[in-house]
């Protein structure tokens, strides 16, 4: 380990100095606001409704960020890389209805005047889970996985 | 216990309370839940349960400079009746609490406390501190460390399997808004030993490098990507792929494919490292893989058609999922109604008891419709599982679920849920709860809104 440990400092030193370099330009990048400017209806957003298809800067096109079905489903492609741009119009706790660390109320019954939501485990999950957790268990390990699992613990041991 | 709500508190009065008179925007909410329902099921002694849960977030935004703000989410339960969820009368969490600063330039950002992380393939939840910035020429970086955050012991064990320590970060590279591709890792310290000997060989410390990919050549087509490798075994743990393609304005196609090594993406975790299977014996896959597409179309502003095919590879058995979907949207969003069909094909390997003449297949039928004025809100949604053979004697796993509710003021609403079920293991089950929910916005001096 040694040896190796010598070069990542050197490399951790050379990444400050280039850091430093840096810094003054910087400044000079543009910031996401941290609220979206409108507030906007619950419901499915449109962001091409209201924002021209136009690039800029390092912002992904709008369209891309369209809430259509498939972008919910597939929201954790997103999320990695854009983390910023979702924070300006949900607070954490809007994910946290769904993920979080122990919790013991499905999302579905905490938000139960909400049928329209894309929320999992709806109906009789304890029954229906038993076949999915077979089908895909690596889906199940995402938020189970090393979190929200006291539920689980009784029955798998 | 103890430690949970002592953290709560020290958080709270840290946090929170300084934010509230000192910032210039805040929003407090609250939803308060009391759920009824009865356990009769056979051979389970019968009991009542009237756990009252308690949500209470807190963002105050503008403190200091007006670039600090605070984020507290926390939930207290207690049982009213018979213990409801576990051992504990009382129970609660903290999900996340923390500060955090914006730098005014390049995105810049720094948090202190308890929050989460989702970075490129990293998700991790961490008591600690983080720090993001885009930098020059496309470049980012971000970096997160701190002690991690333990769960539940695991039965007959001293611990959850997480080591105490971890730390991460992602490095990024973009070219306008086209490309974009990701490094990133994360680091735990040493996973505790487990005397599980279901676990023995298959489970250790939480380390694992991996890259994410965001290419869109042009508007109508984007390609993301994910893949990580366990460094403890060395081995890829997951792969996954998107493809976006938007051939018309309202009609969005996609296919994915995903594999998992599931030896060594479940390797960190002291659940599904295990995971034997309690009837049929452990039937832990390694390669897993599934495939699909979806297409939705905006057919009007009012009506979204969705259309999805998934195929699913294990060890064990084949399986395909196909389903339609219908959205439709009146009147300003006052009206909400959908409906879908879903029918999942599977071999008898993915039944519940994987006997010969079993099997894993069912349909899936679904109907909602809500509506949402100024003075009240009401919804309904029946869902029904159709299974091909019976489960403990059921044909079907069949719910109703309805609520209605009233914004008594602009902050503040009250509804009621009910919900019948008769499923494989209630004939009739009913359920009830009454939900409060409290949301205030507090503007101090100098804001217009
Ligand atoms: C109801 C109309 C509306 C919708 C829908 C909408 N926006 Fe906006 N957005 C605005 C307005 C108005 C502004 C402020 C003016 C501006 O910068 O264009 C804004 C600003 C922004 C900004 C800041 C731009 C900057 O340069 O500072 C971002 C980023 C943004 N919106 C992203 C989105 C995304 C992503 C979606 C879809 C998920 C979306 N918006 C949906 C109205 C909307
Ligand atoms: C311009 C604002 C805006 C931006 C930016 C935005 N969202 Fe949303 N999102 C919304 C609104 C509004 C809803 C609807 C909430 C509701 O119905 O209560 C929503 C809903 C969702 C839902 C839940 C859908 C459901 O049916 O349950 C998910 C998941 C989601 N967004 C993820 C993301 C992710 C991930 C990002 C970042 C890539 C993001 N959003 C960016 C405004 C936005
Ligand atoms: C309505 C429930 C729901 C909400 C709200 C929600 N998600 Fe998700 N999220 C899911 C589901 C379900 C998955 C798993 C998708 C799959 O793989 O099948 C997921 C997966 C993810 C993943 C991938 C996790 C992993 O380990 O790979 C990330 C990251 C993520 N979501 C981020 C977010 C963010 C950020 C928000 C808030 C803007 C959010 N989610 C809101 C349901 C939700
Ligand atoms: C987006 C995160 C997320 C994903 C993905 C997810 N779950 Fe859950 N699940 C939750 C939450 C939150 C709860 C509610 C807390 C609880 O009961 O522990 C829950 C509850 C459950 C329950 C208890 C249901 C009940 O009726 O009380 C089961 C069983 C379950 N999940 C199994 C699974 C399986 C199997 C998968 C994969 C097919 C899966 N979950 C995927 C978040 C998730
Ligand atoms: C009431 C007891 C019970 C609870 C609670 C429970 N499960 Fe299960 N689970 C089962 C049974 C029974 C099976 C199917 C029989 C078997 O083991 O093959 C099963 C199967 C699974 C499978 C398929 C893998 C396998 O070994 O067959 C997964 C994955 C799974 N459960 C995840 C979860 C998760 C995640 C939770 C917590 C959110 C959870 N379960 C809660 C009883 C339970």
């Amino acid at each position: 380990m040694r040896p190796s440990s010598q070069s990542l400092t050197l490399l951790a030193l050379v990444a400050l100095l280039f850091a430093l370099a840096a810094c003054a330009q910087i400044k000079a990048l543009p910031n996401l606001p941290a609220n979206h400017p409108e507030e906007l209806a619950s419901g499915p957003v449109s962001c091409t409704e209201c924002h021209e298809d136009q690039q800029k800067g390092t912002l992904k096109q709008y369209a891309a960020f369209n809430h259509s079905r498939s972008f919910i489903t597939n929201h954790r492609f997103y999320a990695g890389s854009d983390d910023v741009l979702c924070a300006t119009c949900h607070k954490v706790s809007f994910c946290a209805d769904c993920h979080t660390n122990q919790t013991e109320i499905k999302p579905s019954v905490k938000n139960g005047s909400r049928p329209d939501r894309v929320m999992p485990h709806r109906g009789d999950y304890l029954t229906l889970h038993k076949i999915e957790g077979k089908l895909d268990p690596a889906s199940c390990h995402r938020c189970h996985g090393r979190a929200n699992n006291e539920r689980c613990v009784v029955c798998h041991r | 216990m103890k430690k949970v709500l002592s953290r709560l508190l020290a958080s709270l009065s840290l946090a929170a309370l300084p934010a509230a008179a000192y910032a210039a925007d805040s929003l407090v909410d609250t939803t308060t839940l009391l759920r009824f329902s009865q356990d009769s099921r056979p051979g389970v002694a019968k009991s009542t349960l009237l756990p009252a849960t308690v949500f209470l977030g807190l963002d105050a935004d503008k403190l200091a400079d007006g670039k600090l703000s605070a984020h507290v989410l926390g939930w207290g339960r207690a049982d009213l009746a018979d213990k409801s969820f576990n051992e504990n009368q009382v129970d609660g969490s903290l999900t996340y609490g923390y500060l955090q600063y914006r730098f005014g330039a390049a995105n810049a950002q720094a948090r202190a406390g308890r929050f989460f992380v989702h970075e490129g393939i990293l998700n991790e939840q961490v008591d600690g501190v983080s720090v993001r910035s885009d930098l020059p020429y496309g470049f980012g970086v971000s970096a997160f460390g701190g002690a991690t955050v333990h769960n539940v012991r695991i039965p007959g064990t001293s611990s959850d399997g997480k080591g105490d320590g971890i730390f991460g970060g992602r490095v990024n590279y973009r070219y306008g808004g086209m490309f974009e591709i990701g490094l990133a890792g994360v680091y735990e310290t040493v996973a505790p030993t487990m005397a599980d000997p279901n676990l023995a060989g298959r489970f250790g410390s939480h380390r694992v490098i991996g890259a994410d990919l965001w290419y869109s050549p042009f508007a109508k087509v984007a390609l993301m990507a994910r893949a990580s490798i366990n460094t403890e075994t060395s081995r890829w743990a997951e792969q996954g792929y998107l493809l976006t393609v938007k051939p018309l304005k309202d009609l969005t196609v996609t296919g994915e494919f995903n594999d998992y090594q599931d030896r060594d993406l479940f390797y960190s975790s002291a659940l599904f490292a295990a995971m034997p299977s309690m009837l049929s014996g452990n039937n832990l896959n390694q390669q897993s893989r599934t495939f699909g597409g979806s297409a939705s179309y905006q057919l009007n502003p009012k009506f979204e058609l969705t259309g999805d095919y998934k195929h699913y590879t294990r060890e064990i058995g084949k399986a395909d999922r196909l389903g339609a979907e219908l959205r439709c949207t009146l009147s300003d969003l006052a009206v909400r109604t959908g409906a879908g069909y879903h029918y999942l094909r599977s071999s008898a390997d993915f039944a519940v008891l994987p006997t010969l003449d079993a099997s894993g297949s069912f349909h899936e039928l679904r109907a909602w419709a809500m509506r949402d004025t100024k003075s009240y809100f009401a919804s309904l949604d029946v869902i029904d599982y159709l299974f091909k053979r019976e489960i403990d004697g059921k044909k079907n796993a069949l719910e109703l679920y309805g609520s209605l509710g009233y914004h008594l003021t602009p902050n503040l609403a009250l509804s009621g849920d009910l919900s019948y079920g008769s499923n494989p293991q209630n004939t009739d089950e009913l359920k009830g709860l009454i939900r409060l929910n409290y949301s205030m916005k507090l503007a101090g001096k100098g804001d217009t809104k």
